[in-house]
Order: structure tokens, then sequence, then C-alpha cells
């Protein structure tokens, strides 16, 4: 039933407008570097380099722990990510990225590795007190095929300094399909992070509502 | 004598450009709105011989560089710099400001 809302609501947000969240392109010749522990179902590290502002290149591993231990999967991938869109306004930005990537896959609930393909969409909307983000991914392999879509919406309690701290208040929801989870993964959380001259730094962390942790941290250099 | 006087006057035009020579660059720039996205910026213009420091206003979308004396970048090279880093320039503008005043006039 929480599905039933959950998932019109994000599809609303996606495409009706923009929304932002950890993007996978820093900047033209940057690195990101991304790591996520998501309340014990996901768990992501990721990193890419940057030719250009509008693409970036890397590699990344994902565990999936279905909710009822029916099974995990791990999945080891090669990915590309695109800025499809950039709109820069004078106070907000918004983006649309989409990616797509190949990988091996290994799990309980099925045998041997097998080939995996992944495919995307993000899309974001920022200004410095509002920020919304939505994404989704698909995997597919012959022996399964899983969706994750992640809705998150933020607001700042003030308006950060580029040599200063920023601070967020984010709520993030969160839906699996392929039986890993069922309903909404809901959580709350405190986003600090900071730009200085060697590089950025981002950790977000909170409760979700079945009192796991969800975090996530993020280095562009 | 004349060529004494015209000397002197060069002399002097000189002194005067010299410390009316800009001392920093303003851009005004739009998608400004995350210091952890805008990072490339600084990184970008410091990149530059002629950089003399950079500083970042998200507050009011600018960009500025203070400049070390006598050098200068092209506007053409500043815009390229920032679109690349996936910025829209709005504006260049030059002044005899140093940057230290820019940052403190904005800090307030």
């Amino acid at each position: 039933m929480k599905r039933f809302f959950a998932l019109p609501a994000m599809a609303v947000l996606l495409f009706a407008g923009p929304p932002a969240s950890a993007k996978p392109i820093a900047f033209q010749n940057g690195w990101t570097a991304m790591a996520e522990y998501g309340a014990g179902t996901m768990s992501e590290a990721q990193t890419y380099y940057a030719p250009k502002f509008w693409y970036s290149i890397g590699a990344g591993q994902l565990r999936i722990d279905a909710e009822d231990g029916r099974f995990s999967r791990d999945i080891s991938y090669v990915r590309t990510n695109a800025l499809l869109k950039r709109w820069n306004l004078p106070k907000a930005q918004a983006n649309i990225f989409a990616f797509g990537g190949l990988g091996r896959a290994t799990g309980s609930d099925f045998s041997g590795a097998e080939t995996v393909g992944q495919a995307g969409l993000q899309a974001d909307y920022e200004t410095l007190r509002f920020y919304s983000s939505a994404k989704s991914e698909i995997h597919h392999a012959t022996a399964f095929t899983h969706r994750i879509d992640t809705l998150q919406l933020g607001f700042a309690p003030y308006a950060h300094r580029y040599d200063g701290v920023a601070t967020w208040i984010v709520a993030q929801g969160r839906t699996y399909t392929g039986g890993i989870y069922d309903g909404v993964e809901a959580a709350l959380l405190l986003r600090l992070f900071a730009a200085r001259s060697w590089g950025s730094v981002w950790f977000e962390a909170g409760p979700t509502l079945d009192g796991k942790l969800q975090a996530m941290t993020m280095f562009n250099f | 004598m004349l060529k004494t006087l015209v000397a002197l006057t060069l002399a002097l035009i000189s002194t005067f450009a010299a410390a009316q020579a800009n001392q920093s660059i303003t851009m005004k720039v739009d998608g400004l709105v995350c210091a952890f996205c805008a990072q490339g910026i600084e990184k970008k213009l410091k990149g530059f011989a002629a950089t003399d420091g950079v500083y970042v206003d998200l507050e009011h979308g600018l960009v500025a560089m203070g400049l070390k004396p006598a050098q200068d970048v092209p506007d053409a090279e500043l815009t390229s710099t920032l679109t690349d880093a996936g910025y829209t320039v709005k504006a260049i503008s030059r002044s005899v400001e140093p940057l230290a005043a820019i940052k403190q006039a904005h800090s307030k």
C-alpha cells in the first residue's frame, strides 16, 4: 500500500522537474569517490574520473541483501555517467544525468557469475536552501532483475558560504523491486559538506524508520 | 628641455597607469549554488599563471580572481574555463580593487 503512493510521487517529482543528489560527475579532470551504506539493504562504493564536465567513467561495487535474508548479490561493474542537460539559473541549478554499465554478478540465489547490465536516470534541482533529487537504476542479468528508486528532498537552515560548511536536513525514500525490500525504506539524514583547496568532502547519515543506519560519504578532488 | 619634459610626462603617465592597473576580475555566474560542486571553478582558475587568489560568493553568484601585477586573462579563456567547469558566465568585469577588498565587501 505504501508503495502505491510512493512510486507515483517519485515519478511526478522525477519527470515534473529537476531534482540533485550526489552527482556522478565532479568537474573536468576531477575525481569522485563515493561510498554508501544503505540500511543493510544495499552497500555501494564507486569511483569516477571526468575527462569533461559532462561525462565520467569509473567502476563500482554493489552489495544487495534482501530484507528477509532470502538472498544476497554482489555486483562489480564499470559505468559511464553522462550529463544530458543542465540548467544554470541565477539562483538555482538543475541537471539530468543518465548512466549505464556492465558488470559481473554473483549471488546466493543463483550459481556461478553472471553478466549484468545496468542503466539509470538521475535528476536534481537545488538552490542554496532547497534540494531535491530523484534517481532510478535498474540491474538486469539472466538470473535476476531489480530496480532501485531513490527520492531525496532537503532544506538548509542557512545558505552556506563557499568556504564554510553546508548543513542540510534531507528526507530520503527508497524502494526496491525484485523481492529485495517491501515498501518504502525511509530515512531522515543530516548532510554536511565543505569545499577546501585540496578537494570537497561530503558526509550524510541518519536513521531509517526501521532504526537502521543510512550513510553516504563522497569526495571530489 | 623639451626632451626632459616629455620624459617626465611619460614617466608620470606610466606611474599613473601602473597604479590604476586592474588587480582583479569579477565574473557573474549562473548555477552557482553548491560549494561542493563549485570547487572545480577554483581549481581551474588557479591554473592561470596570472591568478593571485580566487573568491567564490555563492549567494551573489559571483566569482572573483586576483591578478598578479601587470597580468590578465582574456575573457574568452575565462568563459571557456567556467563553461568547462559546468557553469554559465553572464558577465565579466575588471577592477582596480584588490581581491581582498572584494572579498571583504561581500563578506559583510
